[in-house]
């Protein structure tokens, strides 16, 4: 039993990693109406900037915040591309525009990163917050969870209760009606594909030493973030953190059984499957298809 | 060209004397055909590069041009881009075979290239001399004869290192399975028991190419390991030892295949106090003063090469293969290469630790050791002057 608690709690970096992300992930589905699966390559693009910085030998801070302007900058140039030629595309066009933005984001990526090659990834929250059954919860796993719970509750209260939010959601819902009424549609989503892209590279680059450091699998945190925002059936936040905290936890757990533990790496297809099968469960043939 | 330069070429001046001595005795090789061809399936572009070995091969062949070829006789060398695509590696071997008439393959590097291939080399009767076996098919054919440890081996090679000279009492073990390379692992560990007497503590066949490690560093803890070896590749390296790091864990050792022993690795973990160790395939490519590297260091500086692991592979498997052409009197044909390496006695080079061979054996893994690097602030160290070698398995 103790050694599923501890398997459990060692799960929990992941599982944190996954709701931020996944919580980001229904942050710009919410507003732009894109399912977006650049969302963690744009956020690897901002950290390897300051990974690049960092190892030239920039102090760490400063790099932080130039990396973060990258991560805002490719953001933005995405939302361009998304806002310019496909703003009346449908929801799976749109989807499969940025999978399409994903594998370039990757390739270009991995040739300017040097491919496999590690970099020195500078740790910004160094140092572990507490242990718990035996297992060290490291500030950074403890913050990821922090943010993803504090980035819940903001973009929940920002949605509801003020004019912009009001303002954002007529334009992922009604972007003709809301044109008509005077929001300016174009300019409104690329700053939120310009805050989220900050926000995203503030999250990896606080994910990413726990992580492989490398391009392409830091950008494929993308799969389990959207899966976790599934859960959440990109709408509610709350759902999706819990969501992502869960995915991690499963795979703590799945590690300690030898049958399941090869298969590790599929929990989050399964669960997306799942949750497909769930959520469509009261839909009749006619009207899924 | 200053004194260094003269001193390293006098080996190479000498070779072509010998070479050119040797026509006056015996017939030695010849080459009525024009140029002796020789080709390489390689994975350049696609998801790794390792054309790094091919052309160290190529620079050890154009050095022996310059200086006048084989008896006379020059090495026209084609290297294949495979795309680390099944398809075109087929197509690359075909062509080398068929089309360019190679008399065998030397310096190839791939990620499948043996998996795919092997069956066309039996067939063809084509030897091939590999720079870099990857799959485990390149240590399991009777046509294909690496001139590196390999993965499987060199697994072996580090858990007998652990246990004879780091004294481990709970070697643990830990493989990322790609493709079918499980049967492979297995037997590496089966062969570490039989050699040492000792049983496995853990072997954990499921670790991810990517994922999050903690539950994985925290299980090797709680088991009781002392030691635990893996056959992660670089950027993992760093990742697990930055979780045990985070996890505050001490006591164990850690061993990795040849993947971590590079220079960015170093850096990358240079802030941890973990005692890691790394198997090389071949004398360490970073001690650029020892006298087994001086001949290859010479070769590619003048080949404008840089000094990489995977250039010593390319490098090894050229002059290995020379070695063996040199004693072929008459017509250098495919024929006569084949029964030359089948026929040919072990080669000690002063880059590898075991005798290379290729001969008529089902397969070929005749390299059986490796010299063991400690990581320390930043930067690898040798921990064993001599090679570690492997003792034969009952």
């Amino acid at each position: 039993m103790e050694t599923y608690f501890t398997a459990a709690v060692a799960g929990l970096t992941a599982g944190g990693a996954y709701a931020l992300l996944g919580v980001c992930a229904v942050f710009t589905y919410r507003l732009v109406a894109v399912v977006n699966f650049t969302g963690a390559a744009i956020g690897t693009a901002g950290t390897f900037m300051l990974i690049s910085l960092t190892e030239a030998g920039y102090p760490t801070w400063p790099s932080v915040l130039a990396g973060i302007v990258t991560g805002t900058a490719v953001g933005v140039a995405i939302g361009f591309v998304m806002t310019r030629w496909f703003a009346t595309a449908g929801a799976s066009t749109k989807a499969a525009v940025t999978a399409a933005l994903l594998v370039g984001l990757i390739a270009i990526g991995l040739r300017l990163t040097g491919g496999q090659h590690p970099h020195v990834m500078p740790e910004l929250f160094p140092g572990s917050a507490f242990r718990l059954a035996g297992v060290q919860v490291t500030n950074a796993s403890a913050l990821t969870i922090g943010l993803a719970v504090l980035f819940t509750v903001a973009s929940s209260l920002f949605l509801n209760g003020t004019r912009t939010g009001l303002h954002l959601r007529a334009l992922s819902e009604r972007p003709m009606a809301a044109e008509l009424l005077g929001v300016r549609v174009r300019l409104l989503s690329l700053f939120v594909w310009g805050v989220t892209g900050a926000f995203t590279t503030f999250a990896l680059m606080i994910i990413a030493p726990q992580r492989s450091p490398n391009f392409m699998t830091l950008s494929l945190l993308v799969v389990p973030a959207l899966a976790a925002a599934l859960i959440g059936l990109f709408r509610s936040f709350w759902l999706t953190l819990a969501g992502g905290i869960a995915l991690g936890i499963l795979e703590g757990l799945a590690s300690t059984v030898d049958v399941v533990s090869q298969y590790r790496s599929a929990i989050p297809f399964l669960v997306i499957l799942a949750v497909l099968l769930w959520s469509q469960r009261e839909a009749r043939w006619d009207e899924a298809r | 060209m200053n004194w260094r330069s003269i001193f390293f070429a006098a080996p190479l001046a000498a070779l072509a004397f010998a070479a050119t001595a040797a026509t006056a005795s015996a017939a030695g090789p010849t080459c009525p055909d024009g140029a002796i061809k020789v080709g390489a399936v390689s994975t350049i572009t696609g998801p790794a590069d390792f054309s790094e070995v091919p052309k160290a091969t190529k620079a050890a062949f154009d050095a022996l041009n310059a200086a006048g070829g084989l008896n006379g006789c020059k090495i026209d060398y084609t290297i294949e881009d495979d795309k680390a695509d099944p398809a075109v590696a087929a197509q690359a071997a075909r062509d080398l075979i068929d089309n360019k008439e190679v008399v065998a393959l030397v310096g190839s590097a791939s990620l499948l290239d043996c998996a795919v291939n092997a069956a066309t080399y039996n067939r063809k009767k084509v030897l091939s001399v590999q720079g870099l076996g990857v799959d485990a098919a390149c240590f399991s054919s009777p046509s294909i004869s690496p001139v590196n440890v390999g993965p499987y081996t060199l697994s072996t090679a580090m858990g007998y290192f652990a246990t004879k000279t780091l004294k481990a009492k709970n070697l643990c073990a830990f493989f990322i399975i790609i493709g079918g390379t499980q049967e492979a692992y297995k037997k590496s560990i089966a062969d570490w028991e039989k050699i040492t007497g000792q049983k496995i503590h853990l072997l954990d066949l499921t670790l991810p190419f990517q994922g999050d490690l903690t539950p994985y560093v925290i299980k090797a803890r709680d088991a009781g390991c002392d030691a635990v070896l893996t056959n992660q590749v670089e950027p993992q390296v760093v990742q697990l030892i930055k979780t045990v790091d985070a996890q505050k864990i001490t006591g164990i050792n850690w061993l990795f295949l040849a993947p971590a022993y590079t220079e960015q690795v170093a850096k990358a973990l240079a802030d941890s106090k973990q005692p890691i160790y790394a198997g090389t395939e071949w004398e360490p490519y970073t001690e650029t003063g020892a006298e087994a590297n001086a001949q290859w260091i010479a070769d590619m500086k003048k080949a404008g090469r840089p000094l990489t692991a995977f250039s010593q592979g390319g490098y090894l498997a050229a002059k290995n293969f020379l070695k063996v052409i040199e004693g072929i009197d008459g017509p250098v044909t495919r024929e006569s290469v084949t029964k030359a390496l089948y026929d040919m006695k072990p080669i000690k080079d002063p880059l590898a630790g075991s005798p290379w061979i290729f001969g008529k054996a089902k397969t070929h893994s005749p390299m059986r050791s490796t010299k063991v690097m400690k990581l320390e602030k930043g930067a690898w160290v040798v921990e064993t002057p001599d090679f570690v070698v492997l003792p034969k398995v009952n």
